[in-house]
Order: structure tokens, then sequence, then C-alpha cells
């Protein structure tokens, strides 16, 4: 399913990825990427249409807090909506630390067991191995979720990944040591 | 256009301000030939280019794509310099988008 995701690369960055130490070994660099609220809720619009996730909105706040607006057609319970509070955890690096994890320190209750199952089937339907939810958590395995996208020999040249929260902004750092 | 694209564009990166690139970016010669091929391609007429003419659309209906001189306006260049290094060019930057 995912697969058909998979980009049709450039030549350039096809090459690099054939062997990034010989096209891009010496490269010593840190991007801090801010994401604002409105673009993060275009790319949450741009979703598969077919899934039974009506709403989905961020909302990142200051603090290190994301709020997800969820609205979901669950068997039994019926439409349902939910605030989930996100807090993201420590920076990727490799080969310790390979998750990108995200506590939800609020928005599932125990009652919410019907949501969390369909929101796991909709995870193992329609996404590559790699991403993990939990009433507590939500974790995606990069090298996994990189390999599957075909970008595997990035994997070790990523020294920080990290994900933070400010008001109305998600900021992404990204090291790369290649 | 991809939708997430075209807002990019007509908020003019509004969303991506404050982003920051620092560090050396190494890149090689091989690398450096390909774009130069590819932007020498990017020159030639296309296919279109023998098409019959169509009625010229108004110029409201250009591609909206945004203005380079309007982009490098964003860009806050505070360090930018250039050197040759073993088969590769090594490009040491310091650079963000305005907040």
């Amino acid at each position: 399913m995912y697969l058909a995701l998979m980009p049709i690369l450039p030549q350039p960055l096809a090459t690099i990825l054939e062997n990034p130490e010989a096209h891009i070994g010496g490269t010593d660099v840190t991007l801090d990427l801010n994401l604002g609220r409105a673009f993060l809720n275009k790319v949450l619009a741009a979703r598969p249409a077919d899934t039974p996730v009506e709403e989905l909105l961020l909302d990142p706040e200051a603090g290190n807090l994301v709020n997800l607006h969820l609205q979901v057609q669950a068997p039994v319970i019926g439409n349902v909506r939910r605030r989930i509070t996100l807090q993201p955890g420590p920076a990727v690096s490799f080969p310790d630390q390979p998750w990108l994890q995200f506590n939800i320190t609020a928005g599932f209750k125990l009652l919410d067991k019907p949501i969390i199952k369909l929101m796991q089937s909709q995870i193992a339907d329609k996404l590559p191995k790699g991403v993990e939810l939990t009433s507590d958590h939500l974790r995606l395995h990069v090298p996994a979720l990189l390999t599957s996208a075909g970008y595997q020999k990035l994997v070790p040249l990523i020294k920080e990944l990290q994900l933070t929260s400010e008001a109305n902004r998600l900021v992404i750092r990204l090291w790369v040591v290649a | 256009m991809h939708p997430v694209q075209k807002h990019l564009f007509d908020t003019n990166f509004k969303d991506l301000a404050g982003s920051k690139l620092e560090g050396t970016i190494a890149i090689s010669e091989e690398l450096i030939n390909m774009g130069i091929m590819d932007f020498l391609n990017g020159l030639k007429p296309g296919p279109e280019f023998d098409a019959p003419e169509k009625p010229s659309p108004a110029p409201a209906a250009a591609p909206d794509m945004p203005d380079p001189k309007k982009l490098l306006a964003l860009l806050n260049i505070e360090m930018l310099t250039f050197r040759t290094g073993k088969d590769k060019v090594m490009l040491n930057v310091k650079a963000s988008l305005q907040d």
C-alpha cells in the first residue's frame, strides 16, 4: 500500500543514496526546521480520504506540548472526538536511540480502548512497520521508516533528530554528519 | 501543484519562518557535474516549443511560482564560503529564513 508513496528520486538524490560517503562525505550540518501550525494541518489534510479518521488537527503549544484533535468513526461507540496531548521525547540518535517518542499526557481514557484499537488497525494496514501506538505513547522507529521509504543509507548519517513544540509551531532539529 | 506546496508559495513561506541551516555541506564533483547537465537540459526548449501556438493566456493564469527575488529577500545569509577539498566542494553556510 505505502510502497505506492515511494518517491521517484531526482538523479542527484539517487546518486547520493547510492554512496553517501563518496558524494557528501565531509558534510556536518544542522538544520532547525520550523513548521507552523497552518502548514502542519495542510500536510495532515492531504492524507488519503478512505480512513475512518474524519478530523485530524495539530495544535502545538509552548512548553513542549502538542494537542492533537481527533475525530474518528469507531465501531460500537460511533463518532467520537478527542483532544490528545502529546509530549515529544528525547532526540533520536544512532544506533542507541532509534525511537522518536511522544508521551500521551492526556486524552485517552480507559474507555477509549475501541478508539486505540481502531487507530492501531489503521496503522497496521496503512503505514509501514515502525509506528506504535498505545494509550500512553506514540512512537516511530526512525530507521525502519526510512528503510521502508528507500532511504536506509541515510540512517547512519543522522546524529540527532529531535522534535519539540513551541507556540503554534513544531521545530525539527536534524544534525547530519556524512 | 501539491496543496502543501501551494500553501507554502501562497503564504510566502511564512510557516517555515525562523528555520536555520548551519554547518558544512560537502558535494562531490560528480554531483556538481550532474547538476550542471540538469541545468543545461532544463534550458533546452521542451516538446511544447513546436506545438501550435495557443491563444495567449492572461497574465493572471501564469504558473503561480514564487518570485526568486522575493524568496532571496526572506533569506538571511550570515555566512556562505566556498572551498575545494579532495574531489569535493565544501560550502560553509550559516543561513536562516526571516522570523
